[in-house]
């Protein structure tokens, strides 16, 4: 299929987030649409899917016009979309997700066997297997996406949208997927590639069309350097590396032995981990999402109960203490998601500096809260950490994700700390941000404090990391020195234990005292 | 470079605890509790039941029709039992069930074994209700008039869970089943009086309900309202409303409330199966509609097109919006159909019982809420449910009335010390459609 899109202009009340797009996507090509977060490809997206209506500009498939009031339409009309959050129901077979809104009927009944045909001949064209009669729920989350692919193939799409497909995947399951690419367009069929990742757009795109702000910046070819292409994104020159002396490490600040922590179903979702932080340095437990490291953090943080195990923080066992005991510990905590439990999203910006030290003085006294000294610590945190907000009293939803996240940044570094935990800390952050916290994690780090970064972008945890530990099935699977580099890790990341003549094994204690004494490379 | 240390992780921790078996503690656990609860219930039966009414009581059963006109097409001979003996037999049956869950803890059919034992239970109340010498009057049980008797509380209740299957599978909680219940119970009454024929009053049910059910699915999808205040608001307003008219209505003008029922229509040559025959072949014609209706539901919902497209709007709306289903029109179409349901439910209470009056229908909307989560919002789960709530309140309706010294308070409350068990998760495990009660909003 051809598509293209003509001066496309989505506009939301005085904000512009497309402006004047235009986008030419050739038959039997994988063309990318590659922009940071907050760039506007989500919108461009729902604006091909029929989700939204584009203010000005139009639509063409195979050269004609076309109006997409909603996504059966954009279905119909060959677009198929695998989205960033799968549309699967989870209590479906892979058999009733695909044929869901198309389902082959027999005298008014649902024709099962008509539908399984169907999915195992796509499953054979593309090499995407996988069993009809499995309920989505039991598989891994590369299965399931592999059931999002077929179902938009069933549908026939002749156009795939893929948006941002490998934020969930293994860097195994990744090349899984850009082979399956590489078979669809063989097939002839067009993909739309939508990602802020620079080397997976040189892996396999055909055509870049790079946007920023809302607005297509240029068209690149794979050939190009990746830091041409981020500069293009960004629209300036971006250091991707993080510079980190070398440093070594004291005692151990954080100690966590044998923790076992249940999901919301009951589930030992973390099953038997042990770690060791120590003073000085940065430890990134690193893993596909959904691995167990959430509710880990989470146990960690004394958000969670912990069903067995020890955590033990700068030698005071606080194994299932309240949250405001573990803070008092010494504990900052940057969560994952930073609008459901890093924010409240209404207060102001002031009270949320001082969330988590409502109660002490001096922005309190006696039960009575002293707001001048609130203001003034926000003003001052605010200008520390350069907050972009109107004023300290402008509520925190009408900042920028990455202003939120300095935020939190911002109050959790404002306290003495022994341990940082700071999850998913640049997760939709833009490459400004993304740096500027980069940079305050290793300066907390570089003041002696342990940190753990929990993330599940890998270039961020080779980047950061002076130690990686991988977690999987709830279980560390290895802990490595990030100079291994990124296939060991992506193993690791799978499940695969490794161990060899060089290993030194530590029974029962899943800790090493490796120091890296070499600056970490930069993994690009 | 330095030399890269790669180590294996705390190996021991690693073959200590294969995730396999731990992934099945909790269910485990489950199951465990229903054993025990198993247990507690058999030693209940044979301590009490039986032990406690001494050995020299007797109960005798009897099987003799009800509700049959004409000759008597059977008798089969009254049966007499020792109290104690039976008692303390069904006991041991129940406990070793327990003993059977705990040992062998199956994997599937754990809710039927509990509720074997909750039938079992009720039979030994019984048993022992029925005992003479005893403090009860009657000498004899009935065993068919129990099953009628319970059979006809269960019709109403399956109405109002097929009701509250159709809203909560698309995604809306329908917590008003119990004001369509009076609705259809009211104007059921008093279309069932003035034209004395009860199609025309199912028609009535029918529409009231429906509208009420559109009024729920008006106001939590055009202004995505929270369904359960919504739905406690209709069932609050329903009966003000109908003890307004009642008064007004109803009182002065007795012609418009005059109790008949409905009709029972035999399945001729079924009819005469004994016990049976008046439990499944001898009903209005409302149980075998009811009948049907369940048998429509339960395959329209899960062999159908339409069933697969609710289920998607009630497990995941923008999956289903995602290609083209959509959401909106799903549940307004779910929720009125519900209602209508529940508003021919309380047609068909009404057909039972004859005539209207505030409070009549006594809570069964929110009893078959409860057969429906039993049920585990399946049509089939749901009837089994429908006829072991109906039993319990069938037994507490009429203990009272055989002068028994038990408090029946306890056993009006078992649907509910079933349903927070069961919602608890205390026992088995049940996992409402995940879009349940969520406003859903396109964006």
């Amino acid at each position: 299929m051809h598509l293209e899109l003509r001066g496309v202009t989505k506009r939301f009340g005085s904000l512009v987030a497309n402006r004047n797009i235009n986008l030419n996507v050739e038959p039997g090509t994988i063309h990318c649409l590659l922009g940071e977060n907050g760039a506007g490809k989500s919108t461009l997206m729902n604006v091909l899917f029929g989700l939204l209506h584009p203010d000005e500009g139009e639509i063409l498939i195979d050269g004609k016009p076309v109006v997409i009031n909603n996504s059966g339409e954009a279905v119909r009309m060959g677009i198929g979309m695998v989205h960033q959050h799968f549309m699967l129901v989870p209590v479906f077979t892979v058999a009733e997700n695909v044929v869901l809104g198309f389902e082959p009927t027999r005298a008014g009944f649902l024709n099962h066997a008509e539908a399984d045909a169907s999915i195992r001949k796509a499953s054979e064209q593309y090499g995407l297997a996988v069993d009809p009669h499995a309920v989505v729920e039991e598989l891994s989350v590369g299965l399931q996406q592999r059931v999002e692919i077929l179902k938009a193939l069933n549908h026939n799409a002749e156009l795939l949208i893929l948006d941002e497909p490998t934020a969930v995947l293994t860097p195994q399951e990744i090349e899984g997927l850009f082979e399956i690419m590489r078979n669809l367009k063989a097939a002839g069929k067009s993909i739309l590639f939508i990602t802020h990742k620079l080397k997976e757009v040189k892996a396999v795109a055909d055509m870049i069309t790079v946007i920023r702000l809302g607005e297509v910046v240029g068209e690149a070819t794979p050939d190009m350097t990746e830091q041409e292409l981020a500069s293009m994104m960004v629209g300036r020159d971006v250091n991707l590396t993080v510079t980190k002396a070398p440093k070594v490490p004291g005692e151990p600040m954080l100690s966590v032995r044998d923790l076992v922590v249940l999901d919301d179903r009951g589930l030992p979702v973390v099953n038997g981990v042990s770690l060791d932080v120590h003073a000085g340095e940065i430890v990134a437990l690193a893993g596909v999402q959904g691995n167990g490291q959430t509710e880990f953090v989470e146990a960690l943080t004394g958000l969670r109960p912990a069903l067995r195990g020890t955590v033990t923080l700068n030698g005071h066992d606080i194994t299932n203490h309240s949250p405001r005991q573990i803070l008092n510990a010494g504990l900052g905590h940057v969560p994952e998601d930073r609008q459901a439990d890093g924010l409240v999203l209404s207060m102001s910006v002031q009270d949320n500096l001082v969330l988590n030290t409502p109660r002490v003085a001096p922005f309190a006294r006696r039960g009575t809260r002293n707001l001048k000294s609130v203001r003034a610590n926000a003003e001052e945190r605010v200008r520390d950490f350069d907050i972009r907000t109107t004023s300290v009293d402008a509520p925190t939803s009408s900042l920028s994700g990455g202003n939120q996240q300095k935020v939190i940044v911002a109050r959790e570094l404002s306290r003495p700390l022994s341990l940082l935990i700071a999850a998913q800390p640049t997760r939709g952050l833009d490459v400004g941000s993304i740096e500027y916290v980069h940079k305050r994690i290793v300066q907390e780090r570089d003041e002696n404090r342990a940190v753990l970064i929990v993330s599940s972008e890998l270039d961020e945890v080779l980047a950061l990391g002076d130690r990686v530990a991988v977690m999987f099935h709830g279980q560390i699977t290895g802990i490595v020195d990030p100079s291994v580099g990124r296939e060991i890790i992506g193993l690791l990341m799978t499940g695969s234990q490794i161990s060899d003549d060089s290993t030194v094994t530590v029974p029962a204690n899943a800790t090493t005292t490796t120091s890296s004494e070499n600056p970490s490379e930069d993994p690009s | 470079m330095e030399l890269v240390s790669i180590i294996t992780p705390a190996a021991s921790d690693v073959t200590d605890v294969p995730s396999g078996n731990l992934t099945q503690a909790v269910p485990d656990t489950r199951t465990r509790v229903i054993g025990i609860i198993e247990i507690v219930l058999g030693l209940f039966i044979a301590l009490v039941f039986g032990l406690g009414c001494g050995s020299a009581p007797k109960s005798t059963l009897s099987f003799d029709p009800v509700n049959l006109t004409g000759t008597i097409p059977w008798h089969l001979s009254p049966v007499t039992v020792p109290t104690a003996l039976t008692n303390i037999i069904l006991g041991a049956v129940v406990a070793l069930v327990g003993v059977f869950i705990l040992v062998k803890s199956p994997k599937r059919g754990v809710m039927v074994f509990f509720g074997f034992g909750a039938v079992l239970f009720f039979f030994a109340v019984l048993l022992w209700a029925a005992r003479t010498p005893g403090p009860s009057y009657i000498g004899f049980l009935n065993l068919t008039a129990v099953l009628v008797g319970g059979a006809s509380i269960a019709m109403v209740l399956i109405f109002g869970s097929l009701s509250g299957i159709l809203c909560e599978r698309s995604g809306v909680v329908n917590i008003a089943i119990e004001g369509q219940f009076i609705g259809g119970a009211l104007l059921g009454a008093v279309i069932a009086s003035v034209t004395g024929n009860f199609f025309y009053a199912a028609i009535g049910g029918i529409v009231l309900g429906g509208l009420l059910g559109l009024l729920l699915a008006f106001l939590a999808l055009r202004y995505q309202s929270d369904q359960i205040i919504v739905g406690v608001v209709i069932v609050t307003m329903m009966s003000g409303l109908s003890s307004y008219l009642n008064l007004q209505v109803l009182s002065p003008y007795p012609q418009y409330n005059v109790g008949n029922q409905a009709p029972l229509v035999a399945i001729p040559g079924l009819a005469k199966i004994p016990i049976l025959g008046p439990v499944f072949f001898n009903e209005n014609a409302f149980f075998y509609v009811m009948i049907l209706l369940v048998i429509t539901v339960s395959v329209g919902l899960f062999r159908t097109r339409w069933g697969l497209r609710v289920r998607a709007v009630g497990e995941h709306p923008k999956a289903a919006e995602a290609v083209g289903i959509s959401v909106v029109r799903t549940r307004y179409r779910n929720v009125v159909m519900g209602g209508a349901v529940a508003g021919l439910g309380g047609v068909a209470f009404i057909s039972l019982h004859g005539q209207f009056q505030p409070g009549i229908t006594s809570g069964y909307g929110y009893i078959a809420l409860a057969a429906m989560i039993f049920g585990r919002w399946r049509p089939s789960g749901a009837v089994a449910a429908s006829i072991i709530f109906g039993l319990s309140v069938y037994l507490a309706n009429n203990l009272q009335t055989w002068n028994i010294p038990i408090g029946t308070e306890i056993l009006q409350m078992f649907p509910y010390i079933i349903t927070i068990a069961v919602v608890s998760g205390l026992i088995g495990r049940v996992r409402a459609p995940a879009a349940d009660g969520i406003p859903y909003k396109r964006d």
